[in-house]
Parts: structure tokens; C-alpha cells; sequence
């Protein structure tokens, strides 16, 4: 499998705090893979830096063999990288379908006269074309999140970066976005990296961790192992402790 | 030389009293008060009035003009902004409305001839061999009481670290048992006070005319704006620059363009460092 | 447009175009003359700052800009005053752009202040340039475009619709969609993958090309330019405007612009306090009409459907 994206030593500093440290780690396509740590560990820094929103202060990201340190925002979406936010980002003032409407602008889509059709394929996919009309301001948390993804996925990344989809999700919310992120892995091939603090969901998705801690990536392996890993459980739980799932 | 400096002073420290004021209210209350040179106006309108007009005492007329363009500061922010508190650009377009029809009121009751106000220090002082006229050099020992006074009061007192809170979080502060509503109020009463007294002791030398709150507001912008909106010292800092650099170029270059000076110094700021000097990150 | 629109259309555009002759009164023409004026500066700052939701406190560097270059033009060079508006144009996108660049990224009242600032500095730059652009008293002696007043008059009007035809298409289209993405969350519109500068600096070029169209109409209908084009007071007068008709409609502001140039002419009656009368029906508004007078009038008065 060849990686779709390689990281190697990326560095962020905040006036005296180093919140990203000498990161590296690769993602083969196809993949989904999990970014775990306490809070403050780095994670939503990591994806700042990766999606353009913050320059770094050093190392190298590639993504399919070419840099994108550097790089605008909009520019990586248009090479294939889309994100999520940890806290929802809709367009207010629109509706629902004129959001993902607005992911299909994205000059990578090339969306021309297909563009309403598209709109509702992926309106279909992510559960939401019954509220295509709706005004954002009305839908529910849950919702709103599926609209992310949803306008996430208009722009037709290769790499999908998902920042801690399931916060603010209640019991019977989370189990149908976990079913929704694993249908979309699998037919349409994305590679996908996901922040999460929520441990069960999060093993249910993902075949690889990538635990961080202070900045650092502290261990890199299966979940399985991971969740045993003594550094990863000191961080959340303080030395002595035996397993955290 | 020694001119210019203390000219430059002088300048500065009105200046000071301006940006000071209309930083307080921003930092505060997150209002970008367009109507603060009005109350600059009101504040030399209402001393000539006073004096003038009623023949009223000197230093009663400067007290009673600060009084009142307080209170007139205090009912506007209660009356006008305050409702429309959600919407900045709302907010923006009333306090500018209420500037532009004071400006109105005092053309059409004053007409638009400049106006006389008398000097509480009619006579000329020598400062090592450089003769400054009074007025002048009472206006800076003013402004640096007052601006000291607030300085005190906020660092020192109930009320002013009540009013820190609220700059930092108005929500969070009420939480706390402080009345935010109450304390904008407070805040714009004092903000129109200071400039109200830049109005009353500047007056005596600088033109009182029914413009003359816009040529302080876009002086008062520039400082605030080079200093960052919100920062006291930042304000003060960027006053002594704006006024002594408005100085220099009176003297030595032409007084026409001491205008620009103000307007390239707000250019400049915003596209090299909109926070301004010792203000927060504001793109977007 | 809905078939309801249109007649509401038809009927306005009808009573415009009629009652200048009816009237047959050569001040009345002149006055509606400036309310089509309005309209265009109106429009077309609803355009950038209504969309987008990014206040210009400067539309009248722009209006100016366009003023000045027809001014130059005809008045120092003599040339045919139809040169004026290609010239304009220009004169005004190389200003939103010179201005866009910088400020846009600007935060709410950062951007307002900049652009305030940018149209006050050319205020004074008219002003002490006194050599190149007759100072404060101006440049005056400029040809009219048409010579009948009649004539002119249809000539705005027919301007005022196309720009407004022409905005609102674009309103309409992908380009519009964008433009009100910004104004819901700029940071999600470049997760998009939408280039949001790109975006902003060309609608607020579009912007200042119309309200530099309507600076060289208004250039050679007053024969004269001032500093005061550049003015905030008109900066301000354009975004009440825009306000009274309906933000983000503009065709709303366009009205507006009609509206409030006609409310002051009624008032002029009341000679020093007409202007106070302004402000204070326009604090009115700002208080109890949020969305505007005409376009939520208009709403209300087709009924239904939205």
C-alpha cells in the first residue's frame, strides 16, 4: 500500500508552548486511522496544520509525494484533503442543500452541469436529503454533523480528516454516524484519519492509533495495543494504572 | 526645538484623553462609539455656552459641560445602543446617526463660524526661555490628572475591576453577580466625560466649530487604531507618536497636511499590523 | 422571478418612466435624476457588504473615484464625455482593488474602519492637491452626456435597471452562493476548498465598478466635482440606503436609494431641520424595521409565499 500521506517532524510553536513536537507518522490509502490523546495533546493543532489553517515552524508533510506545508486552505482542498471541525461550521443563512452546494464550487469538483444531481447523491448518502430545504439554524446537532461531513465530502477528498465527529452526540446518535463513516470507507475507497476521544466508537473504526501526548506522538500501533500501552494510559490516567478500554 | 516638544505634548496628551476614551468603551463593551467626537463638541459647545452665553463661573461651566456630555453619553448607550447591542453594524450606524445630528443641532442653533471660548489661563507661561501659551500647558497638566485618575480607578477600586471583568467576559462577569448592562453605561458615561473634558480644555485654543467632532474622530481613530483597540497604554503610547509626528509636520513641513497624518497612520496600521501596537489578532 | 415579482416590477418600472414627463418640470426631473443615482450607489454597495455581510464604510472612494476620473477627462482634457465611463469604471475597480487587497482580511469593524479610512484619505488628497484637483472648491464646466434633461434621466434609468439586472444574475448564480457562504462562516467556505480571497476581492471590484459608473453619471449630470464625493457622509447616506430597502436584496436597496433621495427632496420645505428629520426617521428604521422598510413591505403586500 502506498502512503497516501507522510509526515515527518512537523513542529508547531505558540509563543513558548510547543504544541505540536517533531510529529511523524504515514497513512497508506484506504486506511482509517485514529488520532488519540488527552486534551491539549495537539490533535486539532495536528489538522490545522495539515489543512493549511496554520503555518508551521517546521518538518515536512507530503501528500501523494508532493508538500502541502505552506499551502492555503482552500488550495489542499483542492488537491484532496477535506476536514470537519470539532465544533460545526455550517453556512447560517442557508439551507441545508445550499451548503453542500457550496462544497461542490471547489474547482477540484469540476461539478458543471452535474452539480444538483451531485448534491443529491450525497445528500442521500450522509441520511440527510429529507432536509434538503431545511435552514441550518433548525437542525439538530446530529444533523449539523452529518452536514459536515456532507460538505466535507463534496469536494471529493481522497483524504478525509474527521475532528472528533462524535463530541456533543448522544447514545443513539453516535452508533448510525459510526455505521455512516464506515459505509463511506468502504465504497467510496477514502483514507481516513479521525480525532476522537470516545474510545469504543473509535476501536470499532479504526485498524491503526496514532497516540499523542504534550505535542509528541507517543505510540503508533494497533488499538488493541495501544489501549495497553503504558504511556498512552499514564496520559489519560496518571502512572499505575493497567488499561483505559 | 523646545517648542515642538511641548507643543507636541500638548497635543499628544488631548489626543491621549480622546483615544483613552474611546478605547475604554470598545475594550468594554466591544462598541466602536462613532459618536465620540461628538461629545468632544458637546464638551467645547457646552463651556462656551456656559461662560459665554450665561456668563457662568469658569471652572463651573468646564464642570457642568463634563456633567452633561456624560449624561448625554450615558442615555445614548442606554437608549440607543443598548437594544441594538447584537448587531455592530447596527450599532455603528446609530452612533454615527446620533454624531451627525449633534452635529446638525449645533450648526443650526451655533451657525458655522468658529467660536470663542474663553481661557481659564489667559496668560502666557515661560518654560526655559520658550514662551507656551497657559491654556496649553493647563490642558496637559489636566489630561495627565484625568487619564492618571482613570488609571488609578480601574486598577484600584470595586467598580474598576468590575469593569476589567466585563472587558474580558460580559457573560462570565454577570455570572459573577456584576451587572454587565450596568457597568457599559458607567463605562460610556466616563468615556464621554474624558472626552467632553478634552472638548472643554482644549476649546480656549483649538477651533470650536460644528465639524470639529470630525476631524477628533479621525484623530482619535488613528490612535486608537495604531495603539489597538482596547489597550490603555497602547492608546497613550500611539498619542505621544500621532501627536508628536502631527506637530512635527505642522512645524516644519505644512499645516495642511497634519489631517493626512492621522489617515496614513490608520492605513498603515491596519495593512501592516492591525492589532496595532499593543492590541489583540483581529483578522479574520 | 415569480410571475407576482414581475408585475410589481412592471408597475414601479412604469410609474418611473412616466411620471418625469408627466410632471414636465425640470427641477422634478433633476431630482429623479439623482434618486436613479441613488439607486445605482445603493445597489451596489448592497451587493458586496449585503452578501458577503462585510460592511464598506467607504463606498465613496469609489463613487468619488469614478466622479474624479470623469472630471479629469472632460473637464481638464476636454475630452467626449462618453469616455468618462469606461475611464470611471476603471478609476473605481483599481481603487476596490488597491483597497480589497490589504483590508479584506480584515475582521467586521477592522475592514469598516479601513475602508473608512481609505475614502477620507482621498477626501484630503482631493483636497490638498489643489493644483490637479481645484481643491475643495473642485472641478466644474463638464459637459452633460445627454443635453435634454428628459434625456439624461432615461439614460440613468436605463442604467440603474441593467445594474440591477446585472447584480442580481449574479446574485443568483454559483458566484452569489459563494459570496453568502462567506457571510455564514468564512474559515468553513476555505475548508470548501473555495479561494474566499478571491472571491471577496473580485465582488467588492464589482462593487466599486457600478458605483463608479454612478459617480461619472452623477459628475456630468452636477457639471462638477467636489471633495464632498468622497465624502463619509455619503458613504453613510448609501449604506442607510441600502438599509431602508432591504439588505441583501438589491433590489430592495435600489429603491431605497429612489425612496430616501425622494424624502428629502419632500422635505425640503422644512428647510435647516429636513436633515434632522433624516436622521430621526432613520433611527426609526435602525430600530423597529431590522430588514429593511421596502423589501419586507413588498413582501407583505404579494402576500404568501416567500
Amino acid at each position: 500500500m502506498s502512503a497516501l500521506l507522510e509526515v515527518e517532524g512537523l513542529t508547531k510553536r505558540f509563543s513558548g508552548v510547543t504544541a505540536v513536537k517533531d510529529v511523524s507518522f504515514t497513512l497508506g490509502a484506504g486506511e482509517i486511522t485514529g488520532v488519540l490523546g488527552p486534551n491539549g495533546a495537539g490533535k486539532t493543532t495536528l489538522f490545522n496544520l495539515l489543512t493549511g489553517f496554520l503555518p508551521s515552524d517546521g518538518g515536512a508533510a507530503r501528500f501523494e509525494g508532493k508538500s502541502i506545508l505552506g499551502a492555503a486552505p482552500h488550495v489542499i482542498v483542492n488537491r484532496g484533503i477535506a476536514r470537519t471541525f470539532q465544533l460545526c461550521r455550517p453556512f447560517h443563512g442557508m439551507t441545508v442543500r445550499e451548503n453542500v452546494v457550496v462544497g461542490c464550487l471547489a474547482p477540484r469538483v469540476h461539478a458543471g452541469g452535474g452539480l444538483e444531481q451531485r448534491v443529491a447523491e450525497i445528500l442521500g448518502e450522509v441520511g440527510l436529503a429529507h432536509k434538503a430545504e431545511q435552514p441550518v439554524e433548525i437542525l439538530p446537532y446530529g444533523d449539523l454533523r452529518r452536514l459536515e461531513i456532507a460538505r466535507a465530502l463534496a469536494t471529493r477528498p481522497q483524504l478525509l480528516l474527521l475532528d472528533e465527529p462524535f463530541a456533543g452526540l448522544g447514545a443513539g446518535e453516535i452508533e448510525p454516524l459510526v455505521q455512516l463513516i464506515r459505509r463511506l470507507h468502504d465504497t467510496q475507497g477514502l483514507t481516513i484519519l479521525i480525532i476522537e476521544h470516545k474510545l469504543r466508537e473509535f476501536m470499532q473504526l479504526v485498524s491503526r492509533v496514532i497516540a499523542m501526548d504534550f505535542g509528541e506522538v507517543i505510540a503508533i500501533g494497533a488499538p488493541a495495543d495501544i489501549v495497553r500501552h503504558p504511556r498512552v494510559i499514564e496520559s489519560y490516567i496518571g502512572k499505575g494504572a493497567h488499561a483505559i478500554a | 526645538m523646545l517648542t515642538v516638544l511641548i507643543y507636541g505634548a500638548v497635543t499628544s496628551a488631548v489626543l491621549a484623553m480622546l483615544a483613552v476614551g474611546f478605547t475604554l468603551i470598545f475594550g468594554v463593551a466591544r462598541i466602536l462609539n462613532l459618536a465620540h467626537g461628538a461629545f468632544y463638541a458637546l464638551g467645547a459647545y457646552c463651556a462656551y455656552s456656559f461662560t459665554a452665553l450665561l456668563k457662568l463661573p469658569l471652572v463651573v461651566s468646564a464642570a457642568l459641560a463634563v456633567a452633561l456630555v456624560a449624561v448625554f453619553g450615558m442615555a445614548m448607550e442606554r437608549v440607543l445602543v443598548r437594544p441594538l447591542r447584537q448587531s455592530s453594524l447596527a450599532v455603528l450606524m446609530i452612533t454615527l446617526t446620533v454624531a451627525l445630528t449633534v452635529e446638525q443641532v449645533l450648526f443650526v442653533v451655533f451657525g458655522s463660524q468658529s467660536k470663542n471660548v474663553p481661557a481659564f489661563v489667559n496668560f502666557p507661561i515661560n518654560v526655559h526661555g520658550v514662551s507656551v501659551d497657559g491654556q496649553r500647558l493647563l490642558a496637559l497638566a489636566i489630561a495627565v490628572a484625568l487619564i492618571g485618575a482613570l488609571w488609578l480607578f480601574i486598577q484600584r477600586t470595586r467598580l474598576g475591576s468590575a469593569i476589567l471583568a466585563v472587558s474580558q467576559d460580559p457573560e462570565a462577569a454577570q455570572y459573577m453577580g456584576i451587572p454587565s448592562n450596568r457597568i457599559f453605561t458607567i463605562v460610556m458615561g466616563l468615556s464621554a466625560a474624558l472626552a467632553g473634558a478634552a472638548g472643554v480644555i482644549s476649546g480656549p485654543f483649538l477651533s470650536v466649530r460644528p465639524t470639529m467632532d470630525q476631524t477628533a474622530m479621525i484623530t482619535a481613530f488613528s490612535v486608537v487604531i495604531v495603539g489597538g483597540l482596547g489597550s490603555i497604554p497602547g492608546s497613550i503610547l500611539a498619542a505621544c507618536i500621532i501627536g508628536y509626528s502631527q506637530t512635527f509636520v505642522a512645524f516644519y513641513l505644512n499645516p495642511e497636511w497634519t489631517g493626512t497624518v492621522s489617515l496614513v497612520a490608520i492605513l498603515l496600521t491596519l495593512v501592516l499590523r492591525p492589532s496595532g501596537l499593543m492590541g489583540r489578532v483581529v483578522n479574520a | 422571478m415569480g410571475k407576482r415579482n414581475m408585475v410589481g416590477a412592471g408597475v414601479l418600472l412604469g410609474l418611473l418612466v412616466a411620471l418625469p414627463p408627466l410632471l414636465h418640470n425640470h427641477y422634478l426631473t433633476g431630482v429623479f435624476i439623482v434618486c436613479a443615482i441613488d439607486g445605482i450607489w445603493a445597489a451596489s454597495w448592497d451587493f458586496f457588504s449585503g452578501l458577503t455581510g462585510r460592511e464598506n464604510f467607504g463606498h465613496a472612494l469609489f463613487i468619488g473615484g469614478g466622479a474624479y476620473a470623469a472630471a479629469f477627462l472632460n473637464g481638464n482634457f476636454g475630452l467626449n464625455p462618453w469616455f468618462s465611463i469606461p475611464a470611471g469604471i476603471a478609476v473605481a475597480v483599481v481603487f476596490g482593488l488597491l483597497v480589497g487587497f490589504p483590508t479584506l482580511r480584515l475582521k467586521g469593524p477592522y475592514f469598516a474602519l479601513a475602508t473608512l479610512a481609505s475614502a477620507a484619505i482621498m477626501q484630503q488628497v482631493a483636497i490638498n492637491l489643489w493644483q490637479y484637483t481645484g481643491g475643495s472648491e473642485g472641478i466644474y464646466g463638464l459637459d452633460t452626456l445627454i443635453d435634454s434633461s428628459l434625456g439624461s434621466y432615461y439614460l440613468v434609468l436605463a442604467i440603474l435597471v441593467a445594474t440591477v439586472v446585472v447584480l442580481s444574475l449574479i446574485a443568483r448564480s454559483r458566484w452569489g452562493t459563494i459570496m453568502r457562504a462567506i457571510k455564514g462562516d468564512e474559515t468553513a467556505c476555505q475548508a470548501a476548498g473555495i479561494n474566499v480571497t478571491f472571491y471577496k476581492i473580485a465582488s467588492l471590484a464589482v462593487s466599486a465598478a457600478f458605483a463608479g459608473l454612478g459617480g461619472v453619471l452623477f459628475a456630468h449630470y452636477q457639471q462638477a466635482v467636489t471633495p464632498d464625493d468622497f465624502d463619509v457622509f455619503l458613504s453613510i447616506s448609501v449604506i442607510i440606503m441600502a438599509y431602508v430597502g432591504g439588505i441583501g436584496t438589491i433590489w430592495g436597496a435600489a429603491c431605497g436609494g429612489i425612496l430616501l433621495n425622494l424624502m428629502l427632496e419632500l422635505m425640503r420645505g422644512l428647510g435647516e431641520y429636513r436633515l434632522w428629520v433624516y436622521y430621526v426617521i432613520l433611527m426609526v428604521v435602525l430600530f423597529f424595521m431590522r430588514e429593511g422598510f421596502v423589501a419586507p413591505l413588498w413582501r407583505r403586500l404579494r402576500g404568501g409565499n416567500a
